[in-house]
């Protein structure tokens, strides 16, 4: 055997040295694993990306489940254990390494806990018997992640640092959704500039008339066919959008999640309701945000559940009318969110409307950039601003089922109006009080807002539906 | 409507408004972020959407004053002229 041939069979022999203690390794971790009470193993259930998967994966590991854990005293031989439970037609299921003389026990005839372990108390050789408990505690922290091909840049909803962002500095959606990711029960409207209410990302989730809903009536023009929401630049029934700005703020609520498709919204299930008041422009008269809300409140009072107005616009001149009928809004349970504005002054001193109503169902809310600091164009203000939401570099929804990053109070608005979705996803009787309490009491504090905002808090989903 | 057709638009609105020859305007045009789809510019009892908004400054001057425009694919607007607001 010549120098070389002995290289290589040492090679051979330390690569097949190191297979074989990888192999051995592995079959400890299984063992450990099993003994670990069955919980299901948190890589398994990051690789559940939907809440359904999740679920199929709980009930496999919850099938044949042992149901108690019995310690033999030592000595007891593993012969003497097998027969003893064969005797009583139960099955070791598991020696557990890390405890020793603990055998997971599995009882064939699916018999009471409580008579298993009477059973077992009154064998001699058993010293010590206890249910095997399900442990569920910690399933709801684990982030749910979405397969949307371009969640990766949602820094709003999971800030990993992308692009030189604060870690952490986000809604905490991603463990919000291991609670729930929305329903479609719950109808949010966009008073904006209509909604593409044909983006692909959003179609699934457009609110649309039931057929058994009668047409809205106006007062003055009669009935208007409102199958797809409500347009009131014309008074007529088409809200599409033709500026972008209400199909962004719409995406950022509920664009359909884990659809193989651009982003997710703060929803993914939930119904939109697009109201059409500003033009091609993105603007609009107060007149027409005034009949759009009497729409909403109409079709609440017909049976829609409508329990959010999301409002990212606004303006420095106060309406006495505007004012009454979003106070109209909250006697019928709908929560208003409403955007601070963008002229980087303090709210208290220059009010900005409708943002700065003392009315109990405003939420105003001021923009956050992704590490964490008061977006340098955001208004503030300690009284008449409640809280802040990510509102820069927000990638969402755009017309013709593009996607676009846009900047704003207008971007973090609909952040809490897509939370407070989720919140009632959740608690569907909550009233508008106890939900605006809710949002502002779980937000989280952050250094830059104290003194800034009302609640000194980022919004935070995960600890909004709790 | 892009930069020049906006320039263009805001000329003839001044040349109107001081009743003066076009081409006596001299003008600068600059990029600009405007905190709201009016541009920061509302006319009363107007809201827009309050998303930053890139267009341009546009700042023209005749008879010894300068006044200033914005403007943006959608519309142009004539800022704080006389203390008011207009879209033109």
């Amino acid at each position: 055997m010549n120098r070389n041939n002995v290289v290589i069979h040492l090679a051979l022999a330390v690569v097949l040295i190191l297979v074989a203690a990888f192999a051995g390794q592995l079959n400890r971790w299984r063992k450990h694993w099993k003994s670990q009470l069955h919980i299901i193993p948190a890589e398994e259930k990051r690789r559940a990306t939907s809440t359904t998967e999740a679920i199929a994966l709980t009930d496999i590991r919850g099938f044949g489940r042992p149901e108690v854990l019995v310690k033999f005293k030592s000595g007891v031989s593993q012969e003497t254990i097998d027969e003893l439970t064969s005797r009583m037609n139960d099955r070791v299921e598991d020696r557990i390494e890390n405890a020793p003389g603990w055998e997971a026990i599995d009882d064939l005839d699916n018999a009471n806990v409580n008579a298993i372990i009477a059973q077992y108390s009154s064998i001699p050789q058993v010293e010590f018997v206890e249910e095997n408990y399900e442990i569920k505690a910690d399933d709801s922290l684990l982030p749910v992640l979405p397969h949307d091909p371009q969640f990766g840049e949602q820094w709003a909803l999971a800030n990993s640092g992308q692009r030189g962002g604060k870690k952490g500095a986000d809604v905490s959606a991603t463990l919000a959704w291991a609670t729930t990711t929305g329903s479609d029960d719950i109808v949010v409207a966009v008073l904006d500039s209509g909604v593409d209410y044909n983006h692909e990302d959003l179609a699934p989730n457009m609110w649309t008339r039931p057929d058994s809903m009668p047409p809205y009536q106006d007062n003055e023009l009669g009935a208007i066919d409102d199958v797809n929401g409500f347009n009131a630049i014309d008074n007529a029934s088409d809200p599409m959008d033709e500026n972008g700005h209400g199909t962004h703020c719409a995406g950022i609520i509920g664009a359909e999640g884990e659809n193989d498709l651009g982003i997710a919204g703060v929803n993914w299930h939930v119904r939109i309701m697009p109201l059409k008041f500003m033009n091609a422009g993105g603007y609009g008269t107060t007149k027409d945000a005034i009949e759009a809300i009497n729409y909403v409140i109409d079709r609440k009072k017909a049976g829609v559940n409508v329990r959010i107005i999301s409002a990212s616009w606004g303006g420095t001149q106060r309406s006495r009318a505007l004012e009454e009928v979003i106070r109209k809004a909250y006697e019928n349970d709908i929560l208003f969110v409403a955007a601070a504005g963008n002229s980087s002054v303090n709210n208290d001193r220059n009010p900005h409307y409708p943002s700065s109503y003392n009315v109990p169902n405003v939420v105003s809310v001021a923009a956050l950039d992704r590490n964490d600091q008061l977006a340098g164009f955001s208004n503030y203000g300690v009284k008449s601003v409640a809280v802040a939401a990510p509102g820069v570099d927000i990638l969402s929804t755009w017309l013709g089922n593009s996607y676009e990053e846009k900047s704003g109070t207008s971007m973090a608005t609909p952040v809490v109006a897509g939370v407070a979705a989720l919140v009632l996803a959740e608690h569907p009787h909550m009233s508008v009080d106890d939900l605006r309490k809710k949002l502002l009491a779980s937000s989280d504090p952050i250094v830059a807002l104290k003194g800034k905002v009302g609640s000194g808090g980022r919004i935070n989903a995960a600890k909004a539906v709790e | 409507m892009n930069k020049e057709e906006a320039v263009e638009k805001a000329r003839k609105d001044l040349a109107q408004r001081l009743k003066v020859d076009a081409a006596d305007i001299k003008d600068s045009v600059e990029d600009a972020d405007f905190p709201d789809m009016a541009l920061g510019a509302s006319e009363d009892g107007e809201m827009s959407g309050q998303m930053i908004t890139r267009g341009w400054r546009i700042r023209l001057s005749a008879g010894g004053q300068s006044h200033e425009y914005r403007a943006d694919k959608n519309q142009v607007r004539l800022y704080k002229y006389k203390g008011k607001n207009y879209r033109v």
